[in-house]
């Protein structure tokens, strides 16, 4: 970080700009135009109203009052929490899964790899409405019930999954690690194909093993991808809450409430839209640090 | 590209027994990973009946074509909602494997003034759940560009997303530096650099960001339903919501719905086929 | 590489005519600019968000358009159709942004929250008054807020329960007794003890998730506290009736008449466990289940495969909540209706004219007849009487059920205007945040219910003040 402070304080004093800064912003003018008009100006409209009691014929201002409000509800930080534990749990497992899929498919012909490539992904492309009544269906509460009857034949006794607080939160991240790492697999997949054979060529001449192979050549050479996979995994965990809406309704006695819920019941069900947007804003402050803890921990040799 | 794995020459059955351990274990994966799609596909086939009509079983009792009909005669746009998707589709991935390539290349590559803010500036554009920048985004769209019910309004917020500016950025960075290098000798400039470098090198990448861009534009629901009015211009996903009734839903004309919606992607998924497996051929590069 | 780009160029060329005779059509005229300058009336249009009030609601909706076009040249309706959940997010979304359609479709108890945008259409003085004699008087107070009268009911829908009538007269229910006189709470307890066999449960209620809350909303109001606030405005779920209540759900769980997993059977499950014969009474049950089970009887008879799979011959009927601690009945029940809104513009009083023939149109007469006659309740307004009258059902109505759910519609708990929208929003986000998950954490028997009344009262205190609540 001080490296970059110090180079951008250089910039700063020549302000001449060269050829190749010319070529760098005209490649990714078009993409800044439509974050500022689609994101940047949402994001400070969000940013004022969370300062507003808001109403559509003219919001009230009530400074940081519901900033307090959020961080003086218990149930916020529950929700916090809750989310935490849900990350924790299905970003790294569901990143190693994925990994490893993507290596055990490359010993295969094409035409094979293309067939469990697609059988991994298809689940991907279905939509949410239908796999959200499959597993509804699975998790079936009485002894009738997919996993139950399961559970049964192995003499294990019935199980309340969605609705006991002990086994809701597992369900759904059960449910989160099993529906598909369709997408992961396939970026994984683009990444190890971008892997250059010569590498290997020589690694064999040295007599490498096949974990040696993996830990000293395709790993590191993985790590961007395994850095943009954990971070949009990351942001992704923290503002879900379509699974907790449909499955659990961040029940039961709020063990599956999600800060995206609360932040979707608050816009939405209370109409707060002030306090949606202070909460918005705040949990984009902690997954901001949480993607920069990442950038550091994984990012620095790669960058430049 | 196989070379990670050993090709055991001299004892060939040891490389056929591996392979099959492995294919068994994928299997099984693949298995419980299908599930939902099988049991989709299979229910899509049941008769379109009401409530209760969730047919809790493994293997299809009857079959009929039935809720595929039903789902066609529910509205007179049921086709056009398909042709909507598809445009939307089609408009956003076209945007964003031009312009995110593009700004991912710079990001990964041109040393330019302010590229680390603006990279963070643009990443932290995903970090803002959407249901803030939703109003917003409404007012604009609809109260001051009166911009509702136009195919515009469905691609322009995601006509280059962060998360594919990011995943170029990612991807582009670990191509060797040493063969821009050499083409600035040879006297290229960044946009020849780009179009007869870095593109050939990344096709692999832009066809997964191709369907993955596709899939979510394809998939959304929440923005088109909020930009269109008119039945006319919904796109699909909109359209199959309507399914879902009071008490009561139609349960297999759904699960047809879903099946019909889902078909699209499979075919552009096993039409790229071929771009997704294609290896990067640095060495040829090089040379 | 070529090829692919070749081929996605194609389709983007064909896509771009397309969008090109699409555009046009989109734009043009829907701006709802009527000046009364000429003699001429000037054409306008009115525009309506629905979801699927019944079943074939949003079928019929094209006729409506038609017939009023046809009493007013001038006037087109124009319909924007959409799901349950959808409908009250897009709303939202059009409320917060200032531009809601001309009317809605609003249940009555989200009459507080959009009133307070102040886009709500206070339309008391707006509709002319005889369109406002048309209604029961007792009707409209469900769409009234202090003074104001924000809406036009169309339906007034009781939750209660539903019975099996063969398994009840196998365990020896009066089920016509229990419809005319109602039962108690002891009565019932006993009835669905005797209604549990190996086959089936006695009592089954969906309260998977969300829905928890309309298990404890039936029952609360049966034990003496018909709303969250009592006459003189302290909150009621902390008195001793509610902590009794609570043992009583509690008990009947433990009694084996109900699955220990009811806490995650959800809406579906529970209709699918009546059709299947799996329990014998089941909540919450609808007036219209009638209809539907009488139409999966007469599959079973005909042997049709379109049949609920696994579905026994079953026959509905409607048994009201049981009362508690010898309280009175008080049946919950749904208003649906129509509400007019504003934009953030200052309004166009012709418009607002044609948007209130518009309101009073569909909430009156064959609309509002063919709605009711679809849920199975009865009307609200004279002509809607009237035009119900002329309906012809092909399949017969139960007379029992429907003379029961007119009694039941008498008995509903009255709603209460006088709560000050504020108190209001606070009560549903403790009944939000702290009263249904710990209700959902005692049907999973995961908390007793004396740990929860005192979770409760706790939270009411921290809301309300210790002087704000009930205390006995």
């Amino acid at each position: 970080m001080k490296k970059s402070d110090s180079s951008e304080q250089r910039s700063n004093r020549k302000w001449h700009l060269t050829s190749e800064d010319m070529w760098g912003y005209a490649f990714i003018a078009v993409a800044m135009i439509v974050f500022c008009v689609f994101t940047v100006y949402p994001v400070f409209s969000a940013f004022v109203t969370s300062f507003h009691k808001y109403k559509p014929l003219g919001s009230i201002f009530v400074g940081v009052e519901n900033y307090q409000n959020t961080f003086t509800n218990r149930l916020f930080y529950k929700a916090i929490w809750n989310t935490l534990v849900y990350t924790i749990f299905t970003v790294p497992f569901s990143l190693c899964i994925s990994f490893v899929v993507a290596v055990l498919v490359l010993p295969f012909k094409k035409k094979v790899q293309s067939l469990f490539k697609s059988m991994y992904y298809l689940p991907a492309v279905a939509s949410g409405v239908a796999l959200s009544v499959v597993w509804l269906w699975i998790y079936d509460p009485l002894p009738t019930g997919l996993l139950n009857s399961l559970l049964a034949k192995f003499g294990l006794g019935n199980v309340n999954w969605l609705g006991s607080s002990s086994t809701a939160m597992f369900s759904l991240i059960l449910m989160a690690l099993l529906a598909g790492h369709g997408t992961q697999i396939i970026i994984y997949l683009a990444a190890l194909l971008g892997v250059p054979s010569s590498l290997f060529e020589a690694a064999d001449l040295d007599g490498a093993t096949f974990l040696q192979k993996l830990w000293f050549i395709v790993i590191p050479l993985v790590k961007p991808t395994t850095l943009f996979l954990l971070v949009t995994g990351v942001i992704g965990s923290f503002q879900v809450f379509m699974n907790a809406y449909m499955m659990t309704g961040g029940g039961p006695d709020n063990a599956t409430t999600m800060v995206g819920l609360l932040i979707f019941n608050n816009a939405f069900k209370y109409s707060d839209y002030g306090l949606a947007c202070a909460q918005a804003l705040i949990l984009a402050v902690v997954i901001a640090l949480v993607s920069l803890v990442q950038f550091k921990l994984m990012g620095e040799d790669v960058e430049y | 590209m196989t070379g990670l794995y050993s090709q055991h020459l001299n004892r060939p059955w040891l490389r056929r027994m591996r392979n099959a351990v492995i294919a068994v274990f994928l299997l099984l994966l693949a298995v419980a990973t299908l599930f939902p799609i099988y049991y989709m596909i299979v229910s899509s086939f049941g008769p379109p009946v009401e409530a209760g009509g969730a047919s809790y079983s493994l293997f299809p009792s009857s079959f009929s074509l039935e809720s595929y009909k039903f789902f066609f005669d529910f509205s007179p746009y049921s086709g056009r909602w398909l042709l909507n998707s598809l445009i939307v589709g089609v408009f956003t991935v076209l945007g964003n494997v031009i312009f995110a390539s593009l700004a991912g290349y710079a990001f990964a590559k041109i040393r330019f003034k302010g590229k680390r803010f603006l990279f963070f500036a643009l990443l932290s554009a995903m970090m803002i759940p959407y249901q803030v920048t939703q109003v917003p985004l409404y007012m604009l769209m609809v109260n001051n560009l009166h911009m509702d019910n136009t195919y515009a309004a469905l691609v322009a917020p995601t006509f280059v997303t962060a998360y594919n500016v990011f995943l170029c950025k990612q991807f582009m960075s670990s191509l060797p530096t040493e063969i821009i290098e050499c083409a600035k000798i040879e006297g290229c400039n960044q946009m020849q650099i780009y179009w007869r470098i870095i593109l050939p090198l990344s096709k692999t990448v832009l066809a997964v960001m191709a369907i993955l861009t596709f899939m979510s534009s394809w998939n959304n629901f929440f923005w088109p339903f909020l930009m269109t009015s008119k039945d006319y211009m919904q796109t699909i996903q909109v359209g199959l919501k309507t399914f879902k009734f009071a008490n009561t839903t139609y349960f297999a004309p759904m699960m047809a719905g879903a099946t019909i919606s889902a078909l699209p992607m499979f075919i552009l998924f096993f039409s790229l086929q071929k771009y997704f497996l294609e290896g990067v051929t640095i060495g040829a590069v090089k040379g | 590489m070529k090829k692919f780009i070749s081929m996605v160029l194609a389709l983007a060329i064909a896509a771009v005519s397309l969008t090109a005779c699409g555009a046009p059509t989109a734009s043009g005229g829907d701006s709802a600019s009527g000046s009364a300058s000429g003699a001429e009336p000037q054409t306008d249009t009115i525009t309506m968000l629905l979801p699927p009030v019944s079943a074939t609601y949003q079928d019929q909706l094209a006729v409506w358009a038609k017939e009023f076009n046809e009493m007013y040249p001038n006037l087109t309706l124009e319909f924007e159709k959409a799901s349950w959940e959808d409908y009250k997010e897009k709303l939202d979304v059009q409320v917060n942004a200032g531009t809601p359609p001309d009317i809605a479709y609003v249940e009555y108890d989200r009459v507080g929250t959009l009133a307070d945008s102040g886009l709500l259409l206070d339309i008391s003085s707006m509709i002319e008054k005889e369109q406002l004699e048309d209604f029961d008087s007792n009707a409209l107070e469900f769409y009234r807020l202090n003074e104001g009268l924000y809406g036009l009911p169309i339906y007034i829908s009781v939750q209660c329960l539903g019975g099996n009538r063969a398994m009840m007269e196998q365990a020896n229910i009066d089920w016509k007794s229990i419809q005319k006189n109602g039962w108690t709470y002891e009565e019932f307890r006993k009835a669905i003890q005797a209604g549990t066999t190996d086959e089936h449960y006695g009592f089954i209620f969906a309260c998977a998730g969300v829905t928890a809350a309309d298990y404890l909303n039936i029952m609360v109001k049966n034990a003496g506290m018909p709303a969250p606030f009592d006459e003189e405005m302290k909150f009621a779920y902390t008195s001793q009736n509610f902590l009794n209540l609570l043992k009583c759900i509690r008990e009947i769980i433990d009694d084996g008449s109900t699955p220990k997993e009811m806490s995650s059977v959800d809406a579906g499950k529970r209709w699918n466990m009546f059709l299947t014969g799996q329990t014998m009474i089941f909540g919450k049950g609808l007036a219209n289940f009638e209809g539907l089970a009488a139409a999966n009887n007469a599959k079973l008879a005909a042997n049709d495969a379109t049949a609920v799979e696994n579905s026994v011959q079953a026959d509905y009927v409607v048994l009201p909540v049981p009362t508690f601690f010898g309280q009175a009945q008080q049946a919950q029940g749904v208003a649906g209706g129509y509400s007019a809104f504003r934009t953030k513009k200052e309004p166009d009083p012709v418009h607002l004219d044609n948007v209130m023939k518009a309101l009073y149109f569909m909430s009156s007469g064959e609309r509002a007849a063919f709605t009711c006659n679809e849920l199975f309740v009865s009307a609200l307004s004279e002509s809607t009487r009237e035009a119900m009258g002329k309906i012809h059902n092909e399949v017969p109505r139960d007379p029992d059920n429907a003379e029961a759910m007119a009694l039941l519609t008498t008995q509903v708990a009255k709603p209460r205007p006088d709560i000050p929208a504020e108190k209001s929003a606070q009560a549903t986000r403790l009944l939000d945040e702290v009263i249904v998950p710990k209700f959902q954490a005692l049907l999973a028997g995961e908390t007793t219910p004396e740990q929860m009344y005192e979770a409760v009262k706790a939270a009411a205190i921290d809301t309300f003040g210790a002087d704000g609540i009930v205390t006995d």
